[in-house]
């Protein structure tokens, strides 16, 4: 285990120290994140120009949504998305082979390789979001509250790996996947509005096999008291399951495994 | 060859033809990937539809106008679908970072000295994967209309229907054109990568596909109308929504027209200026 916390430092800092290389890179993606967030205001700002509430939510309600998706979002593309994205060419490529023979386990080594440090401090101005909406609803927050919504987020982030990484193995099967990774940007439509809106039938899909409800909206949920206990307990088993079934399908994906020129 | 090609053959455009038809044969291999691209493409129209009905819901509730900007709960949704069709046309996704690319890393090159027209040759190598993507939607759009047409409450009128034929050759050669020069960039600047994704942000916002237009504050409106990126998707939707007075339809041809003008002019000149600074690194 103390290995494993010992590499996950050393790739960080090595990542840290690549992109200290280029800092107009760091600085134009923060931007970008920080324009693509207030274009989201500017939807929400619309739509509230239109009526009060929406679903029962407020628009600072749907602001708070909007902030926990953001911290979920820049944190799963912080650590997992550019790595998801690398293994299918590795897969492709047959490149995997370098990782293979590495003494650590493969699928720790390939989802924590990269870290982007700029989507890392896009998170946090998520959060400020968040405690700014929370402030406008003059609503406090406990510390178990705060707990629990931390925990959901990193089940969230996880959610999210365990998604995208299942569409990153896939490659094993059908050798060719971009469109695959599109599916990312479909699915996270799902997460960033009220799970109310939907009808009963595609809330429980949204619920069980595509599980873009219990991202964002779950720990959203626990902040503004939108969320009953019940459901804590299943987005934590939710999320649990998922990640075991990752480490099944990678493990069945390797088996196909064709490596390079070979 | 085929007959058509070789009639074509006689022309000069036979070189281009033969571009354009290579590209097509070789984007057709790869149709699954299109036709699981093109599925899933409309997921998004999901949220769009219960977002939107639980707004007009919430007005109804409230007792208030149940249109927003003279469009109806059904009109947003088919503004939505139609915004489909449209970046169909007007979508180029790609062209900006293959010339950016062709530029930094010398690869022009190998066209330069070939006797073709490097920018005919992208509209060309764009076009065939436009067919490709026409071809595949030609089984995945019909189902998706035929699912919706309860929202659709506007039947065009002929005059409507040509002028929305006219409007997408506008969509297509202002994203083209626009691309382009965007892509050009790179004569100047090395990285644009970055930039880029702030450029495709605003085309998106200004092009309608977030929010239709019209809700946008009155303030905008006037720019709004003389901007290029409306010709890429929003007035191609208005249009056959019967949303716009038939007596504004030749302005909006008209316009859309002079912005195809001043962009190709535009591309010209940076061509000209851009291969003057061109290093042919690595070439």
């Amino acid at each position: 285990m103390g290995r494993y916390i010992r590499l996950t430092g050393l790739m960080m800092k090595n990542c840290l120290i690549r992109e200290m290389q280029f800092k107009t890179n760091f600085l134009v993606r923060l931007l970008t994140e920080f324009m693509w967030l207030g274009m989201q205001f500017i939807y929400i700002g619309v739509i509230y120009g239109q009526t009060n509430s929406i679903v029962g939510w407020s628009m600072w309600q749907m602001v708070v949504l909007a902030g926990t998706n953001h911290v979920i979002t820049q944190l799963f593309e912080a650590l997992f998305y550019d790595n998801c994205i690398r293994l299918t060419d590795q897969i492709r490529q047959g490149d995997l082979d370098f990782n293979l023979i590495k003494p650590i386990n493969t699928q720790f080594l390939v989802s924590l390789r990269y870290t982007d440090y700029s989507s890392i401090a896009n998170s946090t101005i998520g959060l400020g979001v968040i405690i700014f909406a929370l402030n406008k609803l003059s609503v406090t927050v406990g510390w178990g509250d705060a707990f629990l919504f931390a925990a959901l987020v990193v089940n969230s982030v996880l959610i999210y790996y365990t998604m995208l990484f299942t569409l990153s193995v896939w490659t094993f099967w059908i050798g060719r996947s971009n469109n695959l990774m599109e599916l990312y940007w479909q699915f996270g439509q799902f997460s960033r509005y009220p799970g109310d809106i939907y009808p009963w039938l595609i809330r429980a899909m949204l619920k069980t096999v595509i599980p873009m409800l219990i991202v964002s909206n779950f720990p959203a949920g626990v902040l503004i008291h939108k969320l009953e206990s019940g459901w804590i307990f299943y987005g934590f088993a939710m999320g649990i399951s998922f990640l075991i079934f990752t480490v099944w399908i990678w493990q069945k994906g390797l088996q196909r495994y064709r490596s390079a020129s070979s | 060859m085929s007959t058509a090609a070789a009639t074509i053959s006689k022309t000069p455009f036979h070189k281009y033809w033969v571009i354009l038809s290579t590209r097509t044969q070789e984007d057709m291999a790869y149709r699954a990937n299109y036709v699981f691209g093109a599925i899933f493409r409309f997921l998004p129209l999901v949220t769009l539809i219960f977002l939107w009905y639980a707004v007009y819901q919430a007005r109804k509730a409230g007792g208030g106008d149940l249109t927003i900007r003279g469009m109806t709960f059904q009109d947003m949704i088919t503004y939505n679908v139609l915004m489909y069709v449209a970046r169909g046309f007007s979508s180029v996704p790609g062209t900006t970072s293959d010339i950016s690319k062709d530029i930094k890393d010398g690869l022009l090159n190998r066209y330069l000295i070939k006797p073709i027209n490097y920018l005919w040759y992208q509209v060309m190598y764009r076009l065939a994967h436009k067919l490709v993507f026409w071809y595949v939607a030609l089984f995945t759009f019909p189902p998706i209309f035929f699912l919706m047409r309860h929202y659709f409450s506007h039947t065009p009128t002929l005059l409507e229907w040509g002028t929305f034929v006219i409007s997408l050759f506008t969509a297509f050669s202002i994203g083209m054109l626009f691309c382009s020069i965007i892509g050009m960039l790179a004569f100047w600047f090395l990285e644009i990568s970055t930039f880029l994704f702030v450029i495709m942000m605003i085309e998106f916002f200004l092009s309608g596909q977030m929010i239709p237009l019209n809700i946008l504050p009155a303030s905008m409106q006037p720019f709004l109308t003389f901007s290029p990126f409306g010709y890429e998707g929003y007035w191609p939707c208005m249009i056959l929504m019967g949303k716009v007075p038939q007596t504004q339809l030749p302005q909006l041809l008209g316009i859309g027209f002079l912005w195809v003008g001043v962009f190709y002019l535009i591309s010209l000149v940076i061509w000209k200026m851009g291969l003057k600074r061109y290093s042919a690194v690595g070439g």
